[in-house]
């Protein structure tokens, strides 16, 4: 599909769900966490982010825009039964970016960046859900603000549609403040999964559904061999014997040293090699140094 | 509630290795009015979940949240038209995993 | 028009072979499920004897999601501090074509449901079917939960489940008394495979499924314990009325069950990974619906086709060779142009031809007779009560005798020899 046939006139919007493990199953026996596609599926900020498509795709509609919504998602072949039902809600296009292992914020941005740039999806707004329920940190839409080098407001928790084209967001500040902004093409945003609620299909939707095909994009990334990270060694947590004493208290006093006399702060000055010398003197002193390193 | 030799779990433990996936709607709602003139409370002894508690007043609270939706309460129910049930919504509801 | 020939509700294992054999039939087939995915509402009290399947899906065990096959098979009287067994052991159910095998419910029939979808039927979850649409009496479609949720069939199948709304509301239940049903309740505890092999002496995809009698106190019922891969499952089903009535709630009683020296030291140090609850017929043949009205179906637990006697315990053959039945039943019915009452009758013939029905109908009266108190009070009383009498050695006294042993339990637990024979020739008949 060329650019000329995504709607150049109107506006598009791409909504962005991520195919996450909602209720992981960690195995108490090897610790190890059991993905299966029974318990995977979109989290509520996500379907939140659909249904604001969705409803501002209506609103402009309404005041004579042509829209197109759009469902992107980057994830395994496993998703594609759940991504149809977006075609169900009301979803124009819906497509999948292969993605069939767990990748950094970074590069997952990096790859849904190369599905919505103007030759592709040509979107005026993405919308995503604000963090994904797979310990996520929100950071998808940012980078995809970066990439795309469209504005960028996060984690809106009220979104309302103005005139074609532009939107007043809400989004919360610290000490129960908010903030309220306009919002114009092009821009990323993120709702939190309070600011809507996923409509329900008709049946005659989801039986036709049932015949659309997710179109599938796939994206080669050279992305480096991943090196784990290398941090200066730190030396383990000391065992010290419980406190002794009769009560809490007492105990608590000796645990913390409430009320014994603490090291007066030495000022120390310094080349670099005598410094360290120092350091690894006091921590040999206090008893961290018992063991090595490791290799 | 156990016998000594064997650690049992607490009911909100075993409750929460259950996947419910609640709806707004409640599926199934108790008339205490009803309630409050039934003598056997067969629904506080039986639901599985333990769903159905008396309250101080001789009525009966009952949480729709934690439900294993398997009819036992009102099939239990002595008092006509107590309890109106019905299964949550589609997609909704209880999920087991490994039963 | 119709929008479909036959429309399922409920995707377990009586739907899934409803959809598929109408579908196979080439008929139009939508098979509705209200859960998120097949089998998310469904649990049981532990084994899938396939058999019926070889017809259905040939080679079946190659590719169905199993988790061991039971290939030792133990019945347990037990008392507070007691328990008797009987134990057999067959290495040739470890074998194709197999006998019994645990598995997940959620497991197993949305593996069996998308054999449905890959015959043609159109299998739409989370959709809930909230009432039938009628024609007069008959029956032409379902309403769903879902907007504009109508549609429209020339056969609806029933395969909805225990509390089958649908069948009730089509008037094919009678009043439902609480006497017939029992609720199962039941913990999956992990444990690892090693510990499993070692502790239930398997090896391998073999299993144990233990069934007992005389551990549910004084609500009639019985318990029961299987393997899985990684894990157990131990439960227990109890009458609903006299559970209501006894101010004991059920995981009460699963928790003496646990702590019982029989089984504790069986599922020591495994963690509860799921717990689980549903509501079972017990009753069987004696609390049917009827099975067939204008335009309606009714298959599996929605027609009480679970088979609830003590010895044999067995509930998902029956539904998949009832919903087997009606989708080719109502298939032809469309093929013919006939799907009224008449028309669907050949249901009923296929059911009264096969095991579904013969069995159901020799054994009416054992859910009765397992329920009543001789079976779950006297028996595991006596029996391990006879145990405990012949095998303690009680020199430098000599030892009673067989018959004077029998006849001492006998007198202590007020069984009479008369009411003894009796009931033993009951069974007889029953069970012969």
């Amino acid at each position: 599909m060329n650019s000329a046939d995504l709607n150049p006139a109107g506006i598009n919007l791409v909504a962005c769900v991520k195919w996450a493990e909602l209720r992981p199953e960690i195995d108490p026996l090897h610790g190890s966490v059991e993905a299966s596609q029974r318990s995977s599926g979109f989290s509520s900020s996500d379907f939140a982010a659909v249904e604001s498509a969705l409803r501002l795709a209506q609103a402009w509609s309404d005041q004579g825009q042509v829209c197109v919504v759009t469902v992107l998602c980057a994830g395994p072949e496993d998703a594609e039964d759940s991504l149809r039902d977006f075609f169900a809600v009301g979803a124009t296009r819906v497509v999948r970016v292969d993605l069939a292992e767990q990748r950094s914020s970074a590069q997952v941005a990096e790859l849904l960046a190369s599905a919505l740039v103007p030759s592709q999806l040509n979107a005026q707004f993405v919308i995503c859900g604000d963090v994904s329920s797979d310990r996520g940190s929100g950071s998808v839409p940012a980078y995809l603000a970066h990439h795309l080098g469209m504005q960028q407001a996060l984690g809106l928790i009220g979104l309302e549609s103005t005139d074609p084209g532009s939107l007043h967001a809400t989004r919360r500040l610290d000490g129960g403040r908010r903030e309220r902004l306009l919002l114009t093409a092009a821009a990323v945003i993120s709702v939190e999964g309070s600011v809507a609620t996923l409509r329900r299909s008709s049946l005659a939707a989801t039986l036709a559904a049932k015949q659309k095909t997710v179109e599938l994009r796939k994206q080669q990334i050279d992305w480096p061999t991943e090196v784990n990270r290398l941090r200066p060694w730190r030396p383990r947590a000391r065992v010290l014997a419980p406190p002794a004493g009769d009560d809490a208290l007492s105990r608590i006093l000796e645990l913390t040293g409430a009320q014994s006399g603490s090291t007066a702060a030495r000022t120390l000055r310094l080349d670099p090699e005598q410094a360290a010398e120092a350091v690894l003197e006091q921590l040999a002193a206090w008893g961290y140094l018992d063991d090595s390193p490791p290799a | 509630m156990s016998t000594d030799s064997y650690p049992e779990i607490s009911f909100e433990t075993r409750m929460s290795s259950v996947e419910f996936r609640v709806h707004e709607r409640a599926h199934i709602t108790v008339d205490s009015k009803i309630c409050a003139d039934c003598s056997t409370r067969g629904c506080i002894t039986a639901c599985p979940a333990n769903l159905f508690v008396s309250t101080a007043d001789g009525g009966i609270l009952f949480n729709y949240e934690l439900c294993f939706e398997c009819g036992t309460c009102y099939m239990v129910c002595n008092e006509e038209g107590a309890i109106s049930w019905s299964y949550p919504e589609g997609g909704h509801g209880v999920v087991f995993h490994s039963s | 028009m119709t929008d479909f020939d036959v429309i399922v509700v409920g995707a377990g294992p009586a739907g899934a072979a409803a959809a598929l054999e109408a579908a196979r039939a080439g008929r139009s087939v939508c098979l509705l499920e209200r859960g998120p995915y097949p089998g998310s509402k469904n649990m049981y009290g532990g084994v899938v004897y396939g058999r019926v399947l070889d017809s259905l899906i040939p080679n079946w065990w190659e590719e169905a999601p199993i988790q061991r096959w039971v290939t030792r098979r133990s019945t347990m009287l037990m008392t507070g501090d007691q328990a008797v067994t009987v134990d057999y052991r067959c290495s040739s159910w470890g074998e194709a074509p197999y006998n019994g095998a645990t598995a997940f419910r959620p497991e197993f029939d949305a593996w069996l449901a998308s054999k449905a979808e890959a015959a043609g039927a159109v299998l739409i979850c989370s959709t809930t079917a909230t009432g039938l649409l009628r024609d007069g009496t008959r029956v032409v479609g379902v309403r769903t939960d879902r907007p504009d949720g109508d549609l429209t069939a020339q056969v609806v199948i029933c395969c909805d489940g225990v509390n089958s709304f649908l069948a009730k509301e089509a008037g094919l239940y009678p009043p439902s008394d609480p006497a017939n049903y029992t609720l199962g309740v039941k913990e999956t505890i992990l444990l690892p495979r090693e510990v499993i092999d070692e502790r239930f002496a398997v090896r391998g995809d073999h299993g144990v499924d233990i069934e007992i009698l005389g551990c549910t106190g004084e609500v009639p019922g019985g318990g029961f314990l299987y393997t899985n891969a990684e894990s157990l499952a131990v439960g227990l089903v109890l009458s609903l009325p006299k559970l209501a009535a006894c101010g004991r709630r059920p995981e009460e009683i699963l928790a003496e069950l646990k702590a019982h020296s029989a089984i504790a030291p069986l599922i020591e140090g495994g963690q509860v990974k799921e717990y689980s609850a549903h509501v079972i017929p017990e009753a069987g043949y004696k609390m049917m619906p009827e099975l067939i009205g204008d335009g309606i179906l009714v298959a599996g637990d929605a027609a009480a086709m679970c088979l609830a006697a003590g010895i044999w315990l067995e509930g998902v053959n029956f539904a998949i060779g009832s919903g087997a039945a009606a989708g080719q039943a109502a298939a032809r019915a469309v093929q013919r142009r006939d799907t009224s009452s008449a028309g669907l009758q050949d249901y009923r013939r296929r059911l009264d031809s096969n095991f579904v029905m013969s069995d159901h109908r020799k054994l009416r009266e054992a859910p009765h007779l397992v329920m009543s108190d001789l079976a779950q009070q006297q028996l595991p009383r006596i029996a391990c009560g006879v145990m405990e009498q012949l095998f303690t050695v009680t020199n430098p006294d000599p030892k009673p005798g067989l018959r004077k042993i029998i006849r001492g339990q006998m007198k202590l637990n007020n069984l009479k020899l008369r009411d003894a024979i009796s009931q033993g020739m009951k069974a007889l008949r029953t069970f012969g």
